[in-house]
C-alpha cells in the first residue's frame, strides 16, 4: 500500500479480536509499523469522557487529519468514536474511512487472519489518503415553485407553498380549474371544505393562475429552472426553482363501452349521474308497468375508486321504488378503506352482483337492450333483457405526460403516468431533483394519498429551496477543465440531467446525485467523484498480496451490494475467498470500463460487478450502463485472450446476502475450474 | 443512543417501516425525536420481508426498510428506546408526559460481538428468554427477555453471563431496567398490525399440517435462506397460495389490500428460482397490484395457474402432500389438487395492543380495531391535537403507502409543533 500523507489510524477494538481469530496485538504493532502513520488502540467499550480525552491527545487540533478507523462492526461498536471524530473534532467525513474487520475474522488460519486484515486496512488507507475534503457551498435559488396542473394535490400544492413563502406559478391546460374527486361523480357538488381550498387558490395573492397553459421547454436544473409557458396569446419563460407535477386525470369510456352502440336505453355512467341529479325529468328512470326496472351497470372494476363512483349511482337507484338493480364485473376492486364494506352493502340493499370472467355481451333486439353471459354460478348461458344499460368510465392520465415527461428528461412513469416505477423514489421525487411527482400525476389514489404525498414533496420543496439559498456540496464532481473538450458525452448520459456547460462541461452539484455514470463514461477521464476517484481506485487496485488468492475484485455498489457483503458477513460460517477484495462504489454507474481491465492487469483472477437490480438503482440506468461495460469488457478480454467467464455481472439487493453469496461462490467455482484445467 | 434527553418534539411508538420513516423526516427537519419500540429490534415486520425481484426489481419495497434502518441508525437526532414500551400518558396544557418502561440492556452494544455463544448455551432460548433477529443491521442481534429468562424468574441461571467471552463481557444480567419520563409537544402512533391468524379457517389446517404455512413465514424463508429448497430439501413441486385467510370475512370485514400483490410477486419469485415448480392461486377477486397492475397480471397469469376459487376444506395424503378440493370455474365441478407446499395469504390485522394503547392515549379505535383517523381524507390525524397516525396502524396499507404516510405525518407534526 501507499499511503500518500500522514494517516492516523484508529484501531477501535478490544481484546474480542482475538476471540475471531485475529490475535489484536500483532495488528496493532504491524500497524505501527507502516509509514506514515499514527496508531491510537482505543478500546470502544470505554465511558465516552474517556474516548474523547485519548482521541484529543491523540489528535492534534493543528492540522486537518486524515483518519482511518478499523473495527469489528464499526458502524455500531464504534459509534460514540466517529460521532467524536465528526461532530466534536471536526474531522471532516470525506476524510475518514470506517473499515469492517468482521471479513478477516473466522478463517481457521490466523495467518490467514492476519494478512486479510493487513490488506483490508492497507487498501483503504491507500484510498483515503487520496481523498479530499468536499465542504459546502451556499447555491443562490429561486425561490418561486411552479405547480403543474389542477388536480385537488396541486390545489393543495399550490396553497401550502404560498403560505409557506413560495410564489407559485400554477400553471394548468384547461380553461378553468377543474378538480376531480376521484370516486365521486364529477357533477357532484363539492365539500365546503374542497370548495374553501379551490376559493383560497384563486384569491391567494401569491399564487398566479395561468389556465390554457403549456409547458414547451426546460433548461436548467434544481434550483434554477427556466420553464417556457405558453398559451394561445404569448409565450413566457419563467424562472422556478422546483416544479410539483399533479396534472388532473381524464375520464374515458371503459371496456364495456367499447363496440356499444348509441342507443337512448344504453347510458354512460355521467348520463346516468346527470338523470339522476334531476330525476324528476327522467322518464327513463320510471318502471313500466307492473315490471320493475332493470339497470345492469357494466364495469365500474378497473379501481376501487371507480367501483366506488359506480355504487354510490347504482345506491341512488336502489333506493328507488320497484328497481332491479345488477352489477357486471369482473373483479370486486374492494382494496380500498371501506369498499368491502360499500359492497357489501349495497348487496344487502337488493344490488345483484354477476362476477364473470369477461363483460357480457351487450345487443339490442326489439330496440331493448340484451346482455349475454356465462354464469359461472348457474353454469350455463343467460341472456338478460333490461330496460337501462350503464357503461363505467376509467381514469386515466392527463394526455400531455408523456410529451411533459420528455421536455423536463424525466424517466417515464407507467401507464402515462409522471414517476417512473422504481422504489427508490418513492414517494415524490423523480431522477431530477427539484423536480416533484404527487397525486393525479403520479397515480390513481384517493384525496388522503394525494394530500399525504403532497405534504411529502411540500417537505422536499423546503429542503431544496429553504429561504433562497440551498446548500450543496462543493467539490463532490469535478469536471477538469484542461481534459474536458466538450463531447458533451455527460451531458448525454446524465441520469439526473445535472449537466450543462460553457465552453466546458459544467456539473451543478445542487442537481448532481454523485452516481458517477458521467465520470466513468467520459472519454477523457474528465470528471472525477469524490472521494472514488480513478486514482484512489487505482491505488486500491495497486495494494496487492501475492499471498491473497484467488484474487476476486468486486466492485459493488454501495446501494445493494456493499450491504448484502455486509450482511453476509454477519452469517455464521462465512468465509470469503481469501483473495476477496471489497471496492465500494456509489453507483454501479462509477464502475468504469477500464477500473474493469485494470482489474485483470493488477493481477486479479477474476472480477464482479455487482449492481442493484434493473429498475431498482437509484439513478435509474447506473445498473444498466454497468451491465453494457462489463459485455463490452468480456468481449475485450475474450479478444486478448482472457476467459470472459472470469468477469461477472450480478444484480442483487441489500436484503439478499445469499444472493452475495452465491455470485462470490459461483465465480470462484469458475476460477477454481480454470485454475486446475 | 442512550443520553439524558428528556423533552422531544415529538416521540413516536413502533420502530417499523412507518416510525423510522416520520422519525428520518422529524430529524431531517431539525426536531429532536424518540423512537420508541416493544421489541429489541427496529426494522418491524417488513424488515423480514424477502427481495422479489425475478430478472428485475419487482417493486415490493423491502429493500427500502433496509435502507431507512441504516440511516436511523447513523442519524444523531433520534433518540433510539428498543425494548420500551408506554406505560403512561398524560396531557398537561397540550403537553404529551410520557412514561415509558424500558427492559434491561442485559447486552451491551459496545462489547457485544455477536458472536451468539449466550444463545446457543441459554437453557430457556427455545423459550424465548434470548431473542434473536435476523435483521442485521440491529447490534446486538441478541437480546435477552426478561419475559422468559430464567434469571429475572428466580435468579437460578447466569450462564450467558458467564460464556460470553471474556474479550467481550458484553452480559450483565444485573443492569436494571429503567422508567423514563418524557414530555413531547406530539405523538405519533406507528405500532403497526398483526398478521391475521392463519388459524382463522381452521379446516385449511395451519398448526396441524407442516406442509401449510402463512404468506409471512414464507418471505421470511426467503429472506433468511431457510427456504422451500434449504439444507437439503427437495425443490417444492407443487405450491399453491390460498388468498384472503383472515381477509373479508366476519371477523376482518375489509381486504387487507396487500395480498393479492405479494402472493402474486412471491409466486413469480418461485417460479423464477424454481421453474419446474407449478404454482397455483386461489382467489375471490384480484384487486390492483402495484403500479403496472393490468401488465403484471398478464405476466403473472402466464406463469401461475389462477384459480377463481377458494379450496374447501384439505387434508394429508400418504405420500406427504397435501389435498384440495375446488369448484373449476369452467366445468362447475369439484376438482382435487395435491400440493407440496401451501401458503396461506393472512392479512393485515389490527395490532394486539391497540386497544391498551388506545385507552392509554384516550384515542379512538375503528370497529375493525384500528386506530380512528378523524378524517377518512387526512388519515394521519386523530381527533386529538397532537396525537398522530403513520402505518398500519391506521389501517391496511403496502410500503409505499405507509411511506408516504409517515412523511405526512411528519410534516404534520412539525408545522403543530411550531404552533403550540
Amino acid at each position: 500500500m501507499t499511503i500518500a500523507r500522514p494517516l492516523d489510524i484508529i484501531l477501535a477494538h478490544g481484546p474480542e479480536l482475538s476471540a475471531g481469530g485475529l490475535d489484536y496485538y500483532k495488528l496493532g504493532l504491524w500497524a505501527a509499523g507502516q509509514p506514515n502513520s499514527r496508531i491510537l488502540s482505543l478500546n470502544p467499550c470505554l465511558p465516552p469522557e474517556e474516548l474523547e480525552r485519548r482521541l484529543r491527545a491523540f489528535l492534534h487540533a493543528d492540522h486537518p487529519h486524515t483518519v482511518l478507523v478499523a473495527a469489528l462492526d464499526p458502524h455500531h461498536r464504534a459509534r460514540h468514536i466517529l460521532g467524536l471524530l465528526i461532530e466534536v473534532m471536526q474531522v471532516n467525513p470525506e476524510l475518514i474511512s470506517v473499515v469492517d474487520l468482521q471479513e478477516a475474522l473466522g478463517s481457521p488460519d490466523p495467518e490467514a487472519c492476519s494478512i486479510k486484515a493487513h490488506h483490508l486496512i492497507g487498501m483503504n488507507a491507500s484510498m483515503i489518503t487520496r481523498a479530499q475534503p468536499i465542504t459546502t457551498q451556499e447555491l443562490p435559488v429561486t425561490s418561486r415553485v411552479l405547480v403543474w396542473g389542477d388536480s385537488f394535490a396541486a390545489l393543495k400544492a399550490a396553497v401550502d407553498l404560498a403560505d409557506l413563502g413560495y410564489p407559485v406559478i400554477q400553471a394548468y391546460p384547461g380553461p378553468a380549474l377543474a378538480p376531480l374527486l376521484p370516486g365521486a361523480a364529477p357533477a357532484q357538488p363539492l365539500g365546503a371544505e374542497l370548495q374553501d381550498l379551490i376559493t383560497r387558490v384563486q384569491s391567494h395573492p401569491a399564487i398566479q393562475l395561468r389556465p390554457q397553459t403549456f409547458l414547451t421547454e426546460v433548461q436548467g436544473s434544481a434550483g434554477n429552472f427556466r420553464v417556457r409557458l405558453q398559451t394561445d396569446q404569448e409565450v413566457r419563460e419563467e424562472a422556478v426553482g422546483a416544479m410539483l407535477l399533479a396534472p388532473e386525470l381524464r375520464l374515458v369510456p371503459g371496456e364495456a363501452a367499447a363496440g356499444a352502440a348509441s342507443h337512448p336505453r344504453i347510458l354512460t355512467l355521467p348520463q346516468l349521474e346527470d338523470l339522476l341529479a334531476a330525476p324528476e325529468a327522467a322518464a327513463l328512470l320510471t318502471p313500466e308497468a307492473d315490471s320493475p326496472l332493470r339497470v345492469a351497470f357494466l364495469g365500474g372494476d378497473s379501481h376501487p375508486l371507480a367501483l366506488a363512483r359506480t355504487l354510490s349511482s347504482a345506491r341512488e337507484v336502489l333506493a328507488r321504488d320497484n328497481v332491479q338493480v345488477m352489477l357486471f364485473i369482473r373483479d370486486a376492486k374492494v382494496g380500498a378503506p371501506g369498499m368491502e364494506a360499500a359492497l357489501e352493502q349495497a348487496q344487502n340493499s337488493g344490488l345483484i352482483v354477476f362476477k364473470l370472467p369477461q363483460l357480457p355481451s351487450l345487443a339490442l333486439p326489439d330496440d331493448r337492450p340484451r346482455l349475454t353471459f356465462f354464469d359461472p354460478v348457474m353454469h350455463g348461458e343467460e341472456s338478460l333483457a333490461c330496460d337501462l344499460v350503464v357503461l363505467d368510465e376509467v381514469y386515466r392520465p392527463a394526455s400531455d405526460n408523456a410529451a411533459l415527461a420528455d421536455w423536463l428528461h424525466l424517466f417515464p412513469g407507467p401507464g402515462g403516468f409522471l414517476q417512473v416505477d422504481n422504489v427508490r423514489f418513492l414517494p415524490v421525487i423523480t431522477n431530477r431533483r427539484g423536480v416533484y411527482v404527487v397525486g393525479a400525476g403520479r397515480g390513481l389514489m384517493d384525496l388522503d394519498q394525494a394530500r399525504a404525498e403532497t405534504d411529502a414533496a411540500i417537505l422536499e420543496v423546503q429542503q431544496l429551496l429553504g429561504r433562497g439559498a440551498s446548500i450543496a456540496p462543493k467539490g463532490r464532481s469535478v469536471v477538469d477543465r484542461g481534459l474536458c473538450v466538450l463531447c458533451l458525452t455527460c451531458y448525454r448520459v446524465c441520469p439526473h440531467g445535472a449537466i450543462t456547460w460553457d465552453n466546458r462541461a459544467v456539473i451543478n452539484e445542487l442537481a448532481c446525485q454523485g452516481c458517477g455514470v458521467c465520470a466513468s463514461q467520459c472519454p477523457n477521464d474528465a470528471i472525477q467523484i469524490r472521494n472514488f476517484t480513478d486514482d484512489q481506485v487505482v491505488a486500491a487496485l495497486e495494494t496487492l498480496d501475492p499471498r491473497l488468492t484467488p484474487r476476486i475484485i468486486a466492485f459493488m455498489c454501495k446501494n445493494s451490494a456493499w450491504e448484502a457483503y455486509h450482511a453476509a458477513m454477519k452469517q455464521d460460517q462465512v468465509n470469503l475467498p481469501l483473495g476477496f477484495t471489497p471496492l465500494r462504489m456509489p453507483c454501479a454507474g462509477k464502475i468504469d470500463i477500464d477500473y474493469i481491465l485494470k482489474a485483470f492487469t493488477y493481477g486479479a483472477d477474476g472480477v464482479l460487478v455487482l449492481g442493484c437490480h434493473q429498475d431498482n438503482c437509484r439513478s435509474q440506468e447506473g445498473n444498466l450502463h454497468a451491465q453494457w461495460r462489463v459485455e463490452r469488457a468480456q468481449e475485450m478480454l475474450a479478444e486478448a485472450g482472457v476467459d470472459p467467464r472470469r468477469l461477472v455481472f450480478k444484480s442483487l439487493a441489500a436484503n439478499t446476502p445469499q444472493d452475495f453469496l452465491a455470485a462470490v461462490a459461483s465465480l470462484a467455482a469458475v476460477l477454481g475450474g480454470l485454475k486446475a484445467a | 443512543m442512550m443520553n439524558n434527553q428528556k423533552k422531544f418534539s415529538a416521540v413516536i411508538l413502533g420502530g417499523g417501516i412507518a416510525g423510522i420513516s416520520a422519525a428520518l423526516e422529524l430529524a431531517r427537519l431539525g426536531h429532536e425525536v424518540a423512537l420508541v419500540e416493544k421489541t429489541p429490534f427496529f426494522g418491524g415486520r417488513a424488515a423480514n420481508f424477502c427481495c422479489k425481484a425475478t430478472d428485475a426489481c419487482q417493486k415490493c419495497g423491502a429493500c427500502l426498510v433496509d435502507d431507512r434502518l441504516k440511516a436511523l441508525f447513523q442519524e444523531r437526532r433520534i433518540t433510539l428506546l428498543p425494548r420500551a414500551e408506554l406505560t403512561g400518558c398524560s396531557r398537561d396544557n397540550g403537553l404529551f408526559r410520557l412514561v415509558v418502561q424500558q427492559q434491561p440492556e442485559v447486552i451491551n452494544p459496545e462489547g457485544c460481538v455477536d458472536c451468539g455463544l449466550c444463545y446457543e448455551e441459554c437453557p430457556a432460548a427455545d423459550k424465548g428468554a434470548i431473542l434473536i433477529t435476523a435483521v442485521t443491521q440491529n447490534h446486538p442481534r441478541y437480546a435477552v427477555n426478561p419475559g422468559a429468562c430464567l434469571y429475572f424468574r428466580d435468579g437460578s441461571c447466569q450462564v450467558c453471563q458467564q460464556i460470553c467471552p471474556p474479550t467481550a463481557r458484553a452480559i450483565d444480567l444485573a443492569r436494571p431496567a429503567r422508567t423514563l419520563e418524557m414530555t413531547a409537544a406530539a405523538l405519533v402512533v406507528a405500532t403497526g398490525y398483526r398478521p391475521s391468524d392463519p388459524r382463522c379457517r381452521p379446516h385449511y389446517g395451519y398448526g396441524r399440517l407442516p406442509q401449510v404455512i402463512a404468506g409471512y413465514e414464507l418471505e421470511e424463508m426467503l429472506r433468511n435462506g431457510t427456504g422451500p429448497s434449504a439444507r437439503g430439501k427437495e425443490a417444492p413441486r407443487r405450491v399453491g397460495f390460498i388468498q384472503c385467510v383472515g381477509s373479508r370475512d366476519q371477523e376482518h370485514p375489509y381486504c387487507s389490500q396487500v395480498c393479492c400483490a405479494y402472493t402474486l410477486r412471491l409466486a413469480r419469485l418461485l417460479k423464477h428460482r424454481w421453474p419446474e415448480a407449478e404454482v397455483t392461486s386461489f382467489y375471490m377477486d384480484l384487486q390492483e397490484t402495484g403500479r403496472q397492475s393490468g401488465q403484471f397480471q398478464a405476466e403473472a397469469r402466464r406463469e401461475i395457474n389462477m384459480v377463481r376459487a377458494l379450496p374447501g376444506d384439505l387434508h394429508a395424503t400418504p405420500d406427504g402432500r397435501v389435498r384440495l378440493r375446488y369448484l373449476e370455474e369452467d366445468t362447475g365441478q369439484p376438482v382435487a389438487a395435491d400440493f407440496d407446499l401451501l401458503v396461506l395469504s393472512v392479512g393485515i390485522g389490527p395490532g394486539a395492543d391497540n386497544p391498551a394503547l388506545a385507552e392509554m392515549l384516550q384515542a379512538a379505535l375503528t370497529p375493525d380495531g384500528f386506530f380512528q383517523a378523524a378524517d377518512p381524507a387526512q388519515r394521519t390525524q386523530t381527533s386529538q391535537p397532537g396525537l398522530f397516525l403513520a402505518g398500519t396502524a391506521e389501517g391496511p396499507r403496502d410500503i409505499a403507502g405507509c411511506i408516504s404516510q409517515a412523511a405526512a405525518a411528519a410534516r404534520q407534526v412539525s408545522q403543530y409543533v411550531k404552533k403550540s
